[in-house]
């Protein structure tokens, strides 16, 4: 049993729209169907299943870290080489606000950068099925399966939905 | 639709015809390619003054290195340009930010001005190995460092700077993905074979159009932090602190604000050059213009209340140190730049886009950004030449106790300050040659969420705001 793929091709949204909908009333499990366009369509506007993310805990996660390691760094530094400033205490919150606040922010981008080669699923390297047509304006519906058996009943949804071209894909 | 728009084209209001996708995709992605005459000899001069520009800097470095006192055009030039390259991005961004809809097609012609912060960082290289360490003969400046480490403002300055020419090429990145995905699929040669590493597998699935609209948002608002502090570092590090005396908590604040001014007018004298030149007439509407304009607007009026709130603590205030920051910076010698600055960044463009004819046209608009532009870079002089000016063994004194003459620009800081403008605008223009310089996405979702219609007996753009 080998996993394959077709790709319904529509240039009207409202088609596309009706395909998933089709796809949802045939019983095909959500997460194995999608919707590939080359605009930012508001999201819902397929009728999509719109999985959770989990992107913000990235950065979140990094700027505690970045936080965590400044308070480490300038504390230990001026613990360290203790000097009374202006009788101000040794660890003195001003003098470490701007240390704190870059180290934050470094460690903020690093972790975003990293939390969007997960989250982006990127790179792919198995695009799968696709049409270059999608980024002039055309919408694809992307069906996968396990089981063959359900190839003609997807191509079935999809032409009922006015799919202007099926594509299929191992 | 499209008739009933064509229709009103003539008619002031008129909403603007919608251009269907797969023409804006070829069209846009055509705008990479052929480039005229013109534009390769432009781009040679400036290459040209660009490299021009370099050799002066390892030049002055070699023969001035030592003295601090020579550095201030170079200081100066640091400031201006973080205020050119760092503030534009932030056009591709706050009014995204704000749901405008307007903003969609330009924001990748204000992000492209991230990569200009390789100038910036090149001007900084020697300026950083020639700022005095905090403590010198013994004696500390006053700083923001307190009693950090010697080479402190050094390390975390560079630092930030990287840090935010880093943040803005990702913000570019995230945003160009599906261009590059459009390059990948309807480019040819070394600009399909670039999309096609660079799109990394993007097919557009919801998952992906998703991800991409939060790192957009992250990495905006990342950038605004990053720049606002990066300005508080430079115009502390680089100017404050190299005067005895000159406190002004205002001073970083007006640093930044002015930033985002030239930011913005970088970003229509961009705009006009691109729509004029690449025709993009039918995709950077008026509309685009007229927001701009009145945002700039804004930004002058704001630097006339900032400037005005530091100037009156210093001017009501009357200490020796006070009294010496103001002969330093305003009444001493850089008088005449100061009054030819403040005219140019602030009275006459203010009343140049007072008018409303004028912010709906686009040539006095972009006559007016050059003016802020020209008007910015006094500005910068007159704060960062005589501060720099300043000698050594006196900057950690409680204030200066003799106003230093004015410093001249000698060829080689003429020829670093034509270079470092030239190399923002050769970068700038050489990433059109790579990219769209409009978002061939966010062109189409502009049409996608707006549409030209008829009200009552007049004309409107529905505009759709799902985000």
């Amino acid at each position: 049993m080998s996993t394959q793929s077709i790709l319904g091709l529509f240039q009207q949204p409202e088609s596309a729209a009706d395909a998933m909908d089709g796809l949802k009333e045939a019983g095909f499990e959500l997460g194995t169907f999608d919707v590939l366009t080359g605009t930012p369509y508001p999201e819902g506007a397929f009728g999509e299943y719109v999985p959770q993310h989990r992107l913000f805990r990235f950065p979140a996660f990094g700027a505690i870290i970045g936080f965590t390691l400044s308070i480490f760094l300038t504390s230990v530094t001026q613990l360290a080489y203790p000097m009374v400033t202006g009788g101000k205490p040794i660890l003195s919150i001003f003098a470490m606000l701007i240390i704190m606040y870059e180290m934050t922010m470094l460690a903020g981008v690093i972790a975003t950068v990293i939390g969007i080669v997960f989250e982006s699923r990127l790179p792919n390297m198995k695009p799968g099925i696709y049409d270059t047509r999608i980024t002039e304006g055309w919408i694809g519906v992307v069906v996968t399966f396990d089981d063959d058996s359900k190839v003609a009943d997807a191509e079935s949804v999809l032409n009922k939905a006015g799919a202007l071209e099926i594509k299929h894909a191992k | 639709m499209a008739s009933e728009a064509v229709a009103h084209e003539s008619e002031h209001h008129a909403p603007p015809p919608q251009v269907a996708a797969d023409v804006i995709a070829q069209e846009l992605i055509a705008t990479t390619t052929g480039a005229t005459g013109r534009f390769k000899a432009w781009a040679w001069i400036l290459g040209i003054l660009s490299i021009a520009g370099i050799v002066a800097l390892i030049v002055k470095f070699i023969d001035q290195g030592d003295d601090s006192t020579k550095w201030g055009y170079v200081a100066a030039m640091v400031s201006f340009l973080l205020s050119l390259a760092g503030g534009a991005p932030m056009v591709a961004m706050a009014p995204v930010m704000a749901k405008a809809n307007w903003v969609r097609p330009i924001t990748r012609i204000a992000s492209l001005f991230s990569f200009a912060g390789v100038a910036t960082l090149i001007m900084l290289i020697p300026l950083v190995a020639i700022l005095p360490p905090l403590v010198t003969e013994g004696a500390r400046r006053r700083t923001v460092w307190f009693m950090a480490p010697d080479y402190s403002p050094h390390f975390w300055t560079t630092l930030g700077l990287v840090l935010l020419l880093v943040t803005g090429i990702m913000l570019f990145y995230s945003a160009a993905l599906p261009d590059f995905a459009s390059m990948r699929d309807h480019s040819t040669g070394w600009r399909q074979r670039l999309g096609k590493r660079l799109a990394r597998g993007w097919v557009g699935t919801d998952a992906q159009w998703r991800t991409l609209r939060m790192r957009i948002g992250m990495f905006g608002t990342f950038y605004f932090f990053i720049l606002v502090f990066v300005n508080f570092l430079i115009s502390t590090d680089f100017g404050q602190s190299m005067v005895p005396g000159w406190r002004d908590a205002i001073f970083p604040m007006y640093h930044t604000v002015s930033g985002f001014q030239a930011g913005v007018a970088g970003v229509v004298i961009a705009l006009y050059f691109s729509r004029k030149y690449m025709k993009l007439e039918k995709y950077v509407h008026m509309d685009a213009f007229w927001s701009l304009g009145r945002l700039l607007f804004a930004l002058t009026l704001l630097w006339i209340y900032f400037f005005y709130s530091s100037f009156i603590v210093f001017w009501y205030g009357r200490s020796e140190n006070d009294i010496a920051t103001l002969d330093l910076l305003i009444k001493g010698p850089m008088m005449p730049v100061f009054i030819a600055a403040m005219l140019l960044i602030w009275f006459v463009p203010w009343w140049i886009l007072i008018w409303n004819k004028v912010r709906r046209g686009t040539g006095a608009m972009v006559v007016g950004s050059f003016i802020i532009l020209i008007g910015l870079l006094l500005d910068r002089i007159r704060t960062f030449v005589p501060a720099w000016s300043v000698p050594p063994d006196q900057i950690h004194e409680k204030w200066l106790k003799v106003i230093p003459d004015a410093y001249w620009p000698s060829i080689f800081d003429v020829l670093i300050m034509v270079g470092g403008i030239s190399l923002v605008a050769l970068i700038v223009m050489l990433m059109t040659r790579v990219i769209p310089v409009l978002s061939v996405w966010q062109v189409q979702e502009f049409n996608l969420l707006s549409k030209p219609i008829k009200y009552i007996r007049g004309h409107a753009t529905l505009v759709a705001k799902p985000d």
